[in-house]
């Protein structure tokens, strides 16, 4: 571990401030996410594919079109999307009037979002330099004061965009700004070493012990995941931890496994635990992307989740 | 319309359901009383009315102070005096259950006609009987006709002040432009010294004008013209709320004697030995000082109509000596104080602010009064004044949560966290009850105005976010609210409204089409905006003239230490040694600001349309344009901690405030930007046509320095900054600002959340803002807002590692979040 003295006073190229990268979200007083009142930045990208991501646009790293039909007002009064696009994506059903969008023929020029008047169509994924985004969190930072607020970085996933993450942690934390990122663990340790040393805290998510479904779930084994987090406890006692697990129906939401992620986790130095319970918010997003929500209609009730999180110690 | 509710538009709503109350916990007196007050609806009471009357028919002629303290009298010795059952504390200016009085001298001659409607309409809001309005009608409005202030004030504007001003009726109806506000109410919101009435009591200022009355020059003409009758009318008053108490003490002597409970009946004797006693003594104990400031704002209630109705001060402070005292002694119990305030808040919930005329009524809808309580803040000398009372009204505002009174906590660098932490609790217990108003804005602009720091430290709340020194203040006069939203219109209509149809009312700033850049825009909008607030200055100007005729106030002025070493009446325009703060409202702050932006980014930087097609769809409201009004609405809006917006917002409050210290310095009195209005944003919004930033015709204009309904996307920090950019904290021209924030019930959920509340008011205290007041939303509201989806677009719903905007998610997923909802309210 090294002390926020060495750390500040370790160089880093000035040149790494002006490096973008691409933003889909940035949350003023955020309360759950991180000590304090938090800014949250999230970078769009991520190694795994959860079934039940709540933020599918934070999946593919690069910028693509979003489609909130609600906010469409239609061919009558408008229709200027279908007139921009050379791809012929977009039509208008005669019985309906809201647009209707093929995102298989989309060739993702973006070209309508930009000409939408009520944003219906909008463009997942804004380029910021680590510079734009210190400037607006430290615009909140007298929310930060008194309870150790700060910047939390999200995702997708934040280790995969480390360089740029390094840089802007690093910025935050020559702005004396409390820094924390919340990461699926789903990197090579280099990475987490890398932002760890301008972290104050970090937000932690094990999902499950039992990596075969981990793999099925999610996409990705977590062998990588348990292996960075022991590595961390080891190398970082003194980074305080939180450690998260979404309670997912089909998946994990047995007092079992619960209870193998609290075993797990006894003893590890600075780490508190909370599940979260499975909520389908995020379902809307999926057509809004063209995509199908891979959850359906699992739903996971406060009493049963209160029952397998009680269960275990 | 469906908007979310601020606590205190919330009141109103509950108010005009006749259901105000959800009470629990308390001891059961308080509640008892509430349950028998609340079926019964609302009594309109004449006796104030026609004893003022009476008195007035003798006294013609006669010193206007002198025939305040006669009627005063009149009343004192002629009204019916009651006593409730169960009650602790007694003093009514009215019939039992819930009631409104009258105040002819205000806009007496209009009652018969009101009166008249009102007992043939199907659903009347209250009850008054036939022969009491055949009283009225015959009795009481045809002396006034001619008299009152309204009638005159109107007759004194000239042809452009007026069509500002009023409708071409009989009425006088508003056009809601530059709304004058002083004919509903003969004085601004108030506060007394109410520690005078503790130290001294009513026989200790009798006795002193008495002395002063002897010591009077008889050969000087002044002394004889204007000290004379002050010290008559100060003895008299003085006389008068004596004897109104002492016929209370006769009163539970006799009840008490036919008392068969023997508890009642110690208790009725109890309260004759408080009124006998009180408040012509100074108290001895805790309850005698209660029911000594209750007589005091009872019978100032009856003197006049003040703001709101008349606020109780620091209660926390000057009640504390009493308090302490009875603690040490052993003679009272915190259970027993709170019981008190109780008896006190659920005494105040039967007095209704009532409003006869169409304008009155449309500005405090419902009748909500709100005489705040001040807790908190600093001593005279810049200590921390938090004490064991500060505690105890918390308390009470978290288990008897009644809308009365209007908790107010002053908040200060050093406020301890247990304070904070408490009033955290308070606001998730209390439907967002207490507002908060910071020492650290408030305190350096009462110095800039010549206050002593002991007069700024001392300041008590007032009315909905204003604040006073009492025995420093000295402005009564009730101001303009002005709506720029309409200054706005008359850029787009040259000086005309689609209300109100060719009426040239505004300057003919040019056809709107005709402007070639946006700066030509903005500046016609400051032209019409400054002629409003010159209109506004010409009705203060005749409205500080007139009220010194036609109001005087003899309780208020010997409570006032200014006006009993001047021998001035309260509402004579100049009184020496004191500080005159008065201001005028801006109404539709973001809608301005919006609007502006909108053209500014969408016509002239983006130029997607031109101002023609702009004006096209305005006139239509947007009918058939809603491509037009998707760009607009999407265009930066204040309230997003946005440069963009909020540098047009801070040159606008720049401007008024310079106009102000130019001309309103002129009067000879402090002329405040303020951007406080509670409600009146809706009946404003009534005679606005389609604005630029996408907002419909007709419908509510922005609330307060909020931003516009729904649009607002970055959550509450940014609102607070957003405020804070767009204040000129150099200039001295300004008065309050209100800041309503909605939270939802997850975010002040538990422990940390009550943490996470705290800290996000010392980020508020510390950005210096001036009040702040939080709604924290009911499945209700969330139950509105999937019906009115458009009004809620900003309705942040925050879950661990996840949030939305509540409107954005489908249907059954919101149903899911209210289930949820639910659960956490539990």
């Amino acid at each position: 571990m090294i002390s926020f003295r060495e750390q500040s006073m370790k160089p880093y190229n000035r040149r790494e401030k002006s490096q973008t990268d691409l933003v889909f979200n940035i949350q003023h007083y955020s309360l759950h996410d991180g000590s304090g009142i938090r800014t949250i930045i999230f970078l769009k990208g991520c190694p795994l594919r959860c079934r039940w991501c709540c933020n599918p646009e934070s999946q593919n790293p690069n910028r693509e079109l979003f489609y909130s039909a609600d906010k469409c007002i239609g061919q009558r009064e408008c229709a200027q999307c279908a007139l921009i696009c050379s791809e012929s994506a977009i039509s208008f059903a005669e019985d309906s009037s809201k647009a209707s969008i093929s995102f298989s023929s989309c060739s993702n020029c973006l070209r309508c979002a930009m000409g939408c008047p009520s944003k219906a169509l909008t463009i997942q994924g804004e380029s910021y330099s680590v510079a734009e985004l210190a400037d607006l969190v430290e615009r909140d930072s007298i929310f930060f004061q008194s309870g150790n607020g700060g910047l939390t970085v999200s995702g997708g996933e934040p280790l995969s965009h480390i360089d740029f993450l390094e840089a802007l942690l690093a910025e935050t934390q020559d702005r004396y700004i409390d820094t924390a990122i919340e990461t699926c663990g789903c990197a090579p340790y280099e990475s987490l070493r890398r932002a760890a040393e301008h972290l104050d805290q970090i937000l932690f998510d094990i999902k499950s012990m039992d990596s075969q479904k981990h793999k099925e779930y999610t996409g990705q084994g977590n062998e990588q995941i348990v292996e960075n987090f022991l590595r961390l406890c080891e190398e970082f006692p003194d980074l305080p931890k939180k450690v998260r697990t979404p309670v997912i129906p089909g998946f994990n939401d047995t007092a079992e496994e619960i209870d193998a992620i609290r075993k797990f986790l006894q003893g590890k130095p600075r780490v508190t635990y909370e599940p979260l319970r499975y909520h389908s918010f995020g379902r809307g997003k999926y057509a809004a992307l063209g995509r199908t929500y891979p959850m359906g209609d699992a739903s996971l009730s406060e009493e049963r989740f209160r029952e397998i999180i009680d269960a275990g110690g | 319309m469906s908007l979310i509710y601020s606590p205190q538009e919330k009141r109103i709503q509950e108010e005009i359901a006749h259901n105000n109350v959800v009470a629990f916990g308390s001891s059961n007196r308080p509640l008892q009383i509430l349950r028998s007050i609340r079926e019964a609806k609302p009594q309109i009471d004449i006796e104030r009315g026609l004893y003022f009357t009476q008195s007035f028919r003798e006294t013609e002629g006669q010193p206007l102070n002198l025939r305040w303290a006669k009627a005063l009298m009149h009343y004192a010795k002629n009204t019916t005096v009651y006593i409730d059952d169960n009650q602790l504390l007694v003093g009514r200016s009215g019939k039992q259950g819930r009631y409104g009085i009258l105040y002819p001298e205000l806009d007496g001659n209009i009652y018969g006609e009101v009166l008249s409607k009102i007992s043939t309409r199907s659903n009347s809001p209250f009850d008054i009987s036939p022969e009491e309005i055949r009283i009225v009608s015959e009795e009481i409005s045809p002396y006034w006709v001619g008299k009152t202030f309204h009638e005159n004030f109107a007759k004194s504007l000239t042809e452009d002040t007026t069509k500002l001003t009023y409708n071409n009726d009989a009425e006088l109806t508003s056009r809601y432009i530059v709304n004058e506000t002083a004919s509903f109410r003969s004085s601004l919101q108030w506060v007394h010294d109410y520690e005078i009435v503790m130290e001294k009591g009513f026989r200790g200022i009798k006795e002193e004008a008495e002395q002063r009355l002897a010591e009077l020059d008889e050969y000087s003409p002044i002394d004889y013209t204007e000290k004379k009758p002050f010290l008559e009318a100060t003895i008299l008053t003085c006389d008068a709320i004596v004897l109104w108490a002492n016929r209370h003490a006769d009163l539970a002597e006799k009840l008490a004697a036919q008392e068969t409970n023997e508890k009642r009946k110690a208790e009725l004797l109890k309260i004759a030995e408080n009124c006998r006693y009180v408040p012509e003594n100074p108290p001895r104990t805790f309850y005698e000082a209660m029911q000594a400031q209750w007589f005091t704002q009872m019978f100032s209630r009856i003197e006049q109509k003040t703001g709101t109705i008349i606020s109780n001060g620091r209660m926390d402070q000057y009640l504390y000596p009493f308090y302490k005292k009875d603690i040490e002694a052993g003679l009272i119990t915190d259970a027993e104080v709170q019981e008190l305030f109780e008896c006190m808040w659920v005494a105040m919930a039967q007095f209704i602010d009532l409003y006869l005329s169409e304008t009155g009524g449309a500005f405090n809808e419902g009748y909500a009064h709100w005489e705040a309580v001040t807790i908190g803040g600093q001593t005279k000398n810049g200590q921390d004044a938090t004490n064991e009372l500060t505690y105890i009204l918390l308390k009470s505002k978290r288990e008897f949560p009644l809308n009365y009174p209007d908790l107010a906590a002053r908040v200060h660098a050093r406020s301890p966290k247990r304070y904070l932490y408490q009033i955290a609790e308070t606001v998730k217990a209390g439907e967002g009850f207490p507002k908060l108003l910071n020492d650290e804005d408030i305190i350096p602009l009462l110095l800039s105005k010549g206050a002593t720091f002991e007069e700024a430290y001392d300041y008590s709340v007032s009315g909905c976010a204003e604040c006073r020194m009492p025995n420093r203040d000295t402005y009564t006069s009730p101001n303009a609210y002005i709506n720029f939203a309409a200054a706005l219109e008359m850029v787009i209509y040259n000086g005309r409204m689609k209300k109100y149809g060719d009426e040239l009312l505004g300057l003919e700033t040019g056809n709107f089409e005709d402007f070639q850049s946006f700066d030509e825009i903005l500046d016609a909008y400051l032209k019409q905006a400054r002629n409003f607030i010159k209109h506004a200055f010409i009705q203060q100007h005749e409205i500080i003239r007139l009220r010194a005729q036609h109001f005087a106030s003899p309780l208020g002025s010997a409570l006032h230490k200014l006006c009993r070493n001047t021998y001035t009446d309260l509402h004579q325009p100049k009184i020496e040694g004191g500080i005159d703060l008065g201001y005028f409202e801006y109404m539709g702050f973001a809608t301005v600001i919006d609007s502006l932006s909108a053209i500014k980014k969408v016509v002239f930087e983006d130029q997607t349309i031109t101002l023609a097609q702009l004006k096209e769809a305005l006139e239509h409201n947007f009918e058939g344009y809603e491509r037009i009004r998707q760009l607009m609405r999407n265009a930066p809006a204040y309230g997003n901690d946005d440069p963009y917006t909020d540098e047009l917002g801070k040159l606008l409050d720049r401007d008024g405030q310079e106009f102000s210290q130019k001309y309103g310095n002129q009067l000879g009195v402090h002329m405040d930007l303020r951007i406080v209005p509670f409600t009146s944003h809706v009946p404003f919004g009534k005679v606005v046509s389609a604005t630029p930033n996408g907002r419909y015709a007709y419908i509510p204009l922005s609330d307060g320095s909020s931003a516009s309904q729904g649009a607002d996307r970055n959550g509450p920090t940014a609102i607070l900054l957003s405020n804070y950019a767009t204040k000129n904290y150099d200039r001295i021209e300004h008065a309050g600002r209100l800041i309503n924030i909605k939270l939802s019930p997850s975010c002040v959920k538990g422990r940390e959340g009550t943490e996470k509340l705290v800290q996000f008011i010392e980020a508020w205290r510390d950005l210096k803002l001036w009040h702040i007041q939080f709604n924290v939303l009911n499945t209700e509201t969330l139950r509105e807002a999937q019906k009115h989806p458009e009004q809620y677009r900003n309705l942040l719903v925050r879950i661990a590692g996840y949030s939305a905007y509540f409107t954005e998610l489908t249907k059954d997923l919101q149903d899911d979040l209210i289930s949820r909802t639910e659960h956490e309210a539990v």
